[in-house]
């Protein structure tokens, strides 16, 4: 029994977590938590403010990590055994169809995600000084969820996987002078092929993944650094705002910054450096406002993961993966359709290759990296914001309502039909 | 704030716990296993002691496949068909009874789904007979499995489907071939034909096209040919025996079953009957023939048709060169030939033609393999409906020869032709002379030429 005792406190040094030093040093002698503060403030756990997206994205990108990998002892990557090895896990491999729906529909969640936390960061401004190039970090991970969606959407070589790429890398392709070439070397030749397969394969499973898990390293890094979780600033009492203090600069040389008094607390390099931090910081009267993040924070990040994991599950028992008949470049379904999320650009494709092709997501990837600093505002409060607003709500909206044309209201000939055309025709 | 959380946690890890658990039972009891829980208690029915009763029940559930490389699939039929092979499950039910006749055709070297389609990865019901969204290969109905002879019997007779040859021929002697290509040769009016089977239409909807094209498939250019209802039967069992696809050496290299009739022809190719005689009836250099596989045994002639000087040092028969089937089909002709084949022959034979009739002959050949009678007709009488081109029908071929010179017909065979129109706002008429040149050689052109001409009535004839 004391071997037992001994062995367990060689693992977990800390006092006990009825104390107050046991709950900090549970934070930060632990390499998986010491990315929390050990302390947050009790706004940052509001439901409504954040809708914990972040996390749900991060969580659905473990469910994808580990599903990704079980499944990839059942794939080869070259045709037509991979279109045979689907049906494999579907008819032969234990739990195989479980195991690729969860992580076909974890996907799909991860992608809706990664854009509903988007726009919440929009929508509280939470891009702005300190915050500016951790929104950049955002707008990358959500062009690598694309790509990893993109890239793991052709695995299954079926008819959906083999014409969605064909379109989608079309679309790619109208871009001018490199567009083409693009195309090529994505697809390892002019069509999609053995080629694009192996291509896609070491993209979806190597490649892509690494960038995502560095950047998000990069991502949870900066949130520290900025200042915390983001919470509803504007709502602070008026008066910590008042007194400004200079900042970042030594005696003869000109000031960095000059910031709010609420921002004014120093986490010095004691002896080594002078000035203070560009990040907001916990003023003593808030100080008393925060909470330990165990168990408050970590109880509810833990929640969320398991709703996460819990919803995916189940509606994974019930929906299965698509499956369609096996590539075939000589059968072109009429209409093709790119993945979902590029389908609000096939639909502007269809009015104007150059629009749907180029501008339209050029200046859609431009526009998003640029906004934190075209934005001048510092303001957080949203009625000082109304035109960020509005312009940020147009460009969803428009966005949604294009991929909602192009998923449910296309039909043969990228023709307007109903969007019953599509059950009735399931079902036939 | 917080009381709440560890106990939502647990719940919730509770709930993940269970959903774990329905996968794990979801995945552990597929219908497979059912079925072969009752394979088994059938089969310890039948055991006569206790112990193997035991034994038998004690079987451990596991799927069954056939790794078919050779014809590119994965059968795992007999994971619930487990009586395929076991002639004791003669009178058992549906899905364990035995496959009588199957023989050579075993399942092991042949699966079950190249004859039966299906979906061969499959392991639950629904799925493996195929009738599910995107499987296009649906379990083939009772009667149209037999077509399925034809994907690697792509020659010759195959015994017990004669829809298969009379399909065939019917392909030849209508002419489809003028507006279908099959592999490489034939018009491009209409769809080539080429992997027609892996298309994947059903068999109901290929035998009604054939018998009205234009209700079926409304706008269609095909004519009704008035097929009769057998015809339109055998037709489709040809069409839905036409794929592409590779079969592998070892089903394609018996693709010629050795029959009496592919013996037969054999025996007039090689000429035989120049030394030999049946019966009395033919040469006597060689060895009269008749009842020849009783005087010896078919190993022996086998040996023979290999190398005559092993057997017969001395023998002036020649040495022929012929593959296994071609001589089992020889001894197989042997073996029922009488007197009357070998007068047929001989009288088949004595037929000489003139130089000339060669030529025409070859030029009527040229005609059906090229598929002109599939619009110009077998008698050249024409006729077949062609809404809005002058005449409202595809011309008669019997008179060209008031209206053109030979050398305007070649022209004319060489770059196609497009109908003159009945009413200049009409729509296009939906046949039209393709251009042939890149499909026939110029020889083919002026024994087609020579065919036509020889048949030219002359005018005060058919006034």
């Amino acid at each position: 029994m004391n071997l037992f005792r001994e062995v367990w406190q060689s693992i977990v040094r800390r006092d006990p977590l009825s104390t107050d030093k046991g709950k900090s040093e549970l934070v930060f002698h632990n390499v998986w938590l010491h990315i929390h503060p050990a302390k947050v403030k009790k706004e940052n756990l509001r439901f409504r403010y954040t809708f914990y997206l972040g996390f749900i994205t991060f969580f659905l990108f473990l469910i994808l990590l580990t599903t990704g990998i079980a499944l990839m002892f059942y794939y080869r990557p070259y045709p037509p055994v991979a279109y045979q090895d689907m049906k494999d896990l579907q008819f032969v491999v234990f739990m195989g169809s479980f195991l690729r729906a969860m992580h076909r529909w974890a996907a799909h969640a991860m992608v809706v995600c990664v854009f509903l936390h988007m726009c919440r960061v929009f929508y509280t401004a939470s891009y702005k000084k300190p915050r500016q190039f951790n929104w950049v970090v955002g707008v990358l991970l959500l062009l690598l969820t694309l790509g990893l969606s993109f890239t793991g959407y052709l695995l299954p070589w079926d008819q959906l996987a083999y014409w969605a790429i064909t379109v989608g890398t079309n679309i790619g392709s109208y871009a001018p002078i490199i567009g083409g070439q693009l195309r090529e070397i994505l697809l390892g030749g002019h069509t999609v092929g053995e080629a694009a397969l192996i291509r896609f394969y070491v993209l979806h499973v190597a490649i892509l993944p690494s960038l995502v898990i560095l950047l998000t390293i990069v991502h949870f890094w900066r949130i520290r650094k900025d200042g915390g979780l983001s919470r509803p600033l504007w709502k602070l009492k008026a008066k910590k705002t008042e007194a400004l203090v200079t900042i970042g600069a030594p005696a003869d040389v000109a000031p960095l910054k000059t910031v709010a008094a609420s921002q004014d607390k120093t986490y010095g390099l004691m002896e080594v450096v002078t000035g203070k931090p560009i990040f907001e910081t916990i003023t003593p009267e808030e100080e008393e406002d925060a909470v330990f993040s165990y168990p408050y924070a970590f109880f509810r990040e833990a929640i969320a993961l398991m709703v996460t994991v819990t919803s995916i599950m189940a509606i994974s028992l019930y929906f299965h993966a698509p499956l369609e008949e096996m590539a075939n470049p000589a059968k072109t379904p009429n209409p093709a359709k790119a993945p979902w999320y590029f389908l609000g650009l096939q639909e502007l494709v269809s009015h104007s290759a150059l629009l749907g092709g180029v501008v339209a997501p050029a200046l859609m990837v431009l526009a998003l990296l640029a906004i934190p600093y075209f934005d001048r505002n510092p303001s957080r409060r949203p009625g000082d914001r109304k035109w960020a607003i509005w312009l940020f709500t147009i460009f969803v909206v428009a966005n949604l309502v294009l991929i909602v044309i192009g998923t449910f209201f296309r039909g043969p000939g990228w023709a307007f039909v109903p969007p019953w055309v599509h059950v009735v025709a399931r079902a036939e | 704030m917080g009381r709440k959380l560890p106990p939502i946690f647990f719940a919730l890890s509770m709930l993940a716990l269970v959903l774990i658990v329905i996968a794990v039972w979801q995945s552990s009891t597929p219908s497979w296993k059912n079925y072969q829980r009752q394979y088994f208690q059938l089969e310890a029915q039948g055991e006569p002691n206790a112990v193997a009763k035991a034994a038998v029940l004690a079987t451990p559930p596991q799927i069954h496949q056939i790794l078919l490389p050779g014809l590119q699939r994965v059968d795992r039929c007999t994971t619930c068909h487990l009586g395929v092979d076991d002639p004791t499950m003669k009178n058992a039910p549906e899905p364990f009874r035995y496959h009588s006749g199957l023989a050579p055709h075993v399942p092991s070297k042949f699966g079950c789904t190249i004859c039966h389609g299906g979906q061969g990865l499959a392991t639950d019901v629904k799925d493996a007979h195929g009738n599910v969204p995107f499987w296009q290969d649906p379990l083939l109905a009772k009667d149209y499995i037999r077509a399925s002879c034809g994907r690697c019997h792509k020659e010759g007779d195959v015994p017990g489907v004669p829809e298969l040859t009379e399909g065939r021929r019917l392909f030849e002697t209508e002419g489809c071939h003028g507006c279908h290509k099959l592999n490489g040769v034939g018009g491009s009016i209409g769809p080539d034909l080429t992997a027609e089977g892996a298309n994947h239409r059903s068999p109901e909807w290929l035998e009604h096209h054939f018998l009205a094209p234009n209700v079926v498939s409304p706008g269609s250019a095909m004519p009704n040919f008035h097929f009769t209802r057998g015809q339109a039967r055998a037709l489709t069992y040809y069409m839905l025996s036409l794929t592409n696809a590779d079969m592998g050496s070892y089903y394609s290299s018996v693709r010629l079953i050795p029959s009496p009739d592919y013996g037969r022809q054999l025996f007039v190719e090689k000429d035989c009957i120049v030394c030999h005689s049946i019966g009395g009836v033919g040469a006597k250099v060689g060895p009269d023939l008749l009842g020849v596989i009783k005087r010896h045994s078919p190993a022996w002639l086998d040996e023979q048709l290999i190398n005559p000087q092993l057997v017969y040092p001395g023998s002036t028969m020649p040495e022929y060169d012929l593959d296994t089937n071609s001589r089992k089909a020889l001894v197989a002709f042997m073996a029922t030939a009488t007197a009357r084949d070998a007068t047929e022959i001989v009288a088949h034979r004595s037929n000489k033609l003139t130089p000339e009739d060669v030529a025409i002959e070859a030029g009527k050949r040229d005609f059906a393999r090229f598929g002109c009678a599939g619009c110009h007709g077998t008698e050249l009488q024409g006729g077949v409906p062609n809404p809005n081109a002058q005449g409202g029908q595809v011309p008669s071929l019997l008179h060209v020869s008031d209206d053109y010179t030979k050398d305007e017909i070649i022209e004319i065979i060489r770059n196609g032709k497009v109908p003159p129109l009945d009413n200049a706002a009409g729509p296009t008429p939906p046949l039209y002379m393709p251009s042939w040149k890149k499909l026939m050689s110029d020889e083919d052109i002026h024994k087609i030429v020579e065919y036509l001409w020889s048949k030219q009535q002359k005018a005060k004839d058919s006034w």
